[in-house]
């Protein structure tokens, strides 16, 4: 009994030893951890959090460009800011607005990027080719991308009111897509997926390279369709790859503000004006930095309900 | 919030006697008050005339750079220009050193204030003259008597230095000045077989001749437009639209700033509206796309500054061989009142040397020769001063000839700080009568609503 006491007893005594080693090697680890995400952490924290706390503040404040170059700080002023947005009926349009936009560009974004994608990831011939020349738009800056399609809608002269012209017979010879407030939010649309679809489709193209042949053999072998090895099998294994394809369009979208300002300014009659446009115009045009991070705020609280929901949907659609 | 009344009609009308005076023609009537505004300030000016600057005087011995805001280097027509103005100024100012500022002219304002957030503030900027409440409001402009010689103000003239005043200081100085005007083709007048040299006074008769010109196609076949007027989402279209509602007599903005929207506000707008619906107005265009069409021949008649002819010219070398200038129509119980445009130098104060060296700098702009200049290799205009008085090149200018009342028949316009927001929402008016085809009421209570958000 003694002798199973004392062995007891040593046993404890090894692992307390090995539990205090453990500690201070995990303790070494994870300063060395916390060294390497040190300066993420600060950029992040100097960068995005502080920024962001910092117009929030400012919603709440009289803030404007004086303010900034005299050094003076804002005045609260009892949601002043807030108020104003909400009674004169921009806000609300704009939301509306901007979530017509993310959805439609999002959509038809996964959509005509997916199809694209097994195109490329075919046996046909020249997808290389393609791949390598497919990324063009996505190179070129988003101003640039919009001037280049407001030459193709210019209403005397441009590109489609010839093609429009044409297909109509001459019927139609005044189409002009952006000057209409019903179609310029398609205009502008049409401009960023031409921009954005290059990207999604590489990324899709990388997901499908990765989806397991044996399965897909292993399918073929049991007499499933193509439909049937997309849905079950495709999607499945690549739905990684989507949900970060997406959560990236949807914020990036959300953002969109170089199309609509070179584009359309936010007209004609308000039919393009979103929060981002809306946001420009109350810090930079009326020079209401107040007022400006109000719709920010918004902005920006709208889009995290946007994501948290999106992830949360999907949050249990995984391949196992 | 300040706000200050433009009242610019008696010095306009000073400057329009000169040209009316050489162009003769049935606005004569018009100049009437020129020689009372020219004799108040000539005494001033003649005094002024040939004497130095105290700043242009000083030497600057020591080695001083500053920092010119000019969005103009960046455009076509302009930028040889201000680059040989800059090239001769370094040559006989060896000490001072010209950095310049330039960003897309939608963007200066914005990148000029920027830097000024981060301490970097430029000392002379290159802009409109609706930008000084924007730049007095960030407190970046600084008081002209601050920083720009006693002699070179006073030789400004009085109602045109009005024009840049907030609460009594002038804080900019015209380069030059110009009311929204209308340009023509006389081409195209020939070719609907109207006058080319009886161009419409009113509205009325511009609807009377319009058909005709709209009936027009180009030799390619392309569609002609009988009357430009700017409504897309850009300040200087609300410019340009306010033009108009002054046009008819109307206001947007009473003397302290309140929106006062009246019987010639509401013809105007109308006036929008019968424009579009019966298609003479290009749709949702800016000055840049009427300036287009008009240098292509695809547009009879268009409201533009006069500095908007480089722009025809840039695209057609030939539109001079076209071109001709009418003053703005008269429209309902208007007389054709305008609004008064001007390219304007705002200052700022960064320390003595280089304020010295900014003055010197302004003061090579505004001389005799670089207006001259300008008015003969860029862009036809009105000068500011009131020593350029007999500019050969402002008496002679065939297209300015036709234009030459308007120049003295403008209506005030109320400084405010958000005055470019408040011109972005005349704009989407004008867009909810045209191309959304809303009711003219409707759409004007619609803007009451909106405009009050911009202007409290």
């Amino acid at each position: 009994m003694n002798k199973e006491k004392e062995l007891v007893q040593l046993m404890e005594k090894k692992a307390s030893i090995g539990r205090f080693h453990m500690t201070a090697r995990e303790r070494n680890d994870r300063v060395f951890a916390g060294a390497l995400l040190l300066p993420s952490v600060l950029i992040t924290v100097i960068f995005i959090l502080v920024p962001v706390v910092d117009s929030v503040i400012k919603s709440f404040l009289n803030y404007k460009v004086k303010n900034i170059i005299s050094g003076k700080p804002g005045e609260w002023n009892n949601f002043a800011n807030y108020i104003k947005l909400f009674q004169n009926g921009k806000l609300g349009m704009a939301i509306v607005h901007t979530l017509l936009f993310v959805a439609a560009v999002v959509i038809a974004q996964f959509l005509l990027g997916m199809a694209l994608a097994l195109i490329l990831n075919s046996d046909i011939r020249f997808t290389r080719f393609v791949r390598s020349i497919m990324m063009a738009p996505w190179v070129v800056p988003t101003i640039i991308s919009g001037l280049i399609w407001m030459w193709l809608y210019q209403p005397q002269y441009g590109l489609l009111k010839y093609l429009i012209g044409l297909v109509t017979g001459g019927k139609v010879s005044d189409f002009a897509i952006l000057n209409n407030p019903s179609t310029a939010m398609l205009g502008i649309t049409i401009a960023a997926l031409w921009k954005q679809i290059p990207l999604t489709t590489l990324l899709l193209v990388s997901g499908l390279t990765n989806v397991p042949g044996d399965l897909l053999e292993a399918a073929t072998i049991d007499g499933a369709g193509s439909v049937k090895k997309f849905l079950y099998i495709t999607v499945p294994s690549i739905m990684s790859v989507i949900k970060i394809t997406v959560s990236m369009s949807i914020i990036e979208n959300f953002k969109q503000f170089p199309l609509f300002w070179t584009m359309t300014g936010g007209g004609p009659d308000n039919a393009t004006t979103t929060l981002a446009i809306l946001s420009y115009r109350e810090a930079f045009v009326s020079n209401n930095l107040g007022s400006g991070a109000a719709v920010t705020t918004v902005w920006m609280l709208l889009m995290i309900v946007v994501v948290f929901v999106y992830n949360r949907v999907f949050k249990d659609v995984d391949m196992n | 919030m300040f706000m200050r009344k433009r009242t610019l009609a008696l010095a306009m009308a000073a400057v329009m006697g000169l040209t009316t005076a050489c162009s003769g023609g049935s606005q004569s009537a018009q100049t009437t008050a020129a020689p009372t505004a020219a004799e108040t300030t000539a005494k001033a000016a003649a005094e002024s005339k040939g004497e130095e600057s105290k700043a242009a005087e000083a030497e600057i011995t020591e080695p001083v750079t500053i920092k010119f805001a000019n969005y103009a280097l960046l455009e076509a027509g302009y930028d040889a220009y201000w680059n040989q103005l800059l090239d001769e100024f370094k040559k006989q100012n060896p000490n001072i050193t010209v950095e310049l500022v330039t960003a897309p002219y939608g963007e200066i304002v914005n990148t000029v204030v920027n830097m000024a957030g981060g301490g970097d503030m430029v000392d002379l900027m290159y802009g409109e003259l609706d930008w000084i409440p924007t730049m007095v409001e960030a407190g970046m402009a600084a008081p002209v008597g601050d920083v720009l010689s006693e002699e070179l103000v006073a030789d400004i003239y009085p109602n045109i230095l009005d024009a840049c005043k907030i609460d009594g200081e002038a804080y900019g100085v015209p380069m030059y000045v110009s009311p929204f005007l209308m340009y023509y083709n006389k081409d195209l007048f020939e070719k609907a077989g109207l006058d080319p040299n009886t161009p419409p006074t009113t509205y009325d008769e511009m609807l009377e001749i319009a058909p005709k010109l709209a009936a027009l196609t180009t030799d390619d076949g392309n569609k002609v437009y009988a009357f430009g007027l700017t409504t897309a989402s850009v300040p200087v279209s609300g410019a340009c639209l306010t033009s108009s509602i002054h046009n008819f007599g109307g206001t947007v903005l009473d003397a302290d700033g309140n929106l006062a929207i009246d019987q010639g506000f509401k013809d105007a707008v109308s006036m929008w509206k019968t424009l579009h619906d019966k298609g003479y107005n290009p749709e949702n265009s800016k000055l840049k796309d009427l300036r287009n069409l008009f240098a292509l021949g695809q547009l009879a008649m268009y409201y533009d500054q006069s500095w908007g002819f480089n722009g025809v010219k840039s695209i057609n070398p030939d539109a001079a061989d076209f071109i001709a200038s009418a003053a703005p129509l008269k429209g309902g119980n208007g007389n054709g009142e305008s609004v008064l445009q001007a390219g304007t130098l705002m200052v700022m104060n960064n320390g003595d040397a280089r304020k010295a060296a900014t003055a010197k700098l302004v003061d090579y702009i505004l001389s005799e020769e670089k207006i001259s200049q300008y008015f003969e290799t860029v862009t036809p205009a009105y000068p500011s001063r009131q020593s350029m008085e007999d500019l050969e090149v402002v008496k002679n200018s065939a297209i300015l000839a036709g234009a030459a009342g308007a120049v003295g028949n403008v209506k005030p316009v109320t400084f405010i700080p958000t005055l470019s927001d408040l011109n972005l929402e005349i704009c989407t008016l004008a867009q909810a009568v045209t191309v959304s085809g809303t009711d003219v009421d409707k759409a004007i209570v619609d803007f009451e609503t909106a405009a009050k958000g911009v202007i409290e």
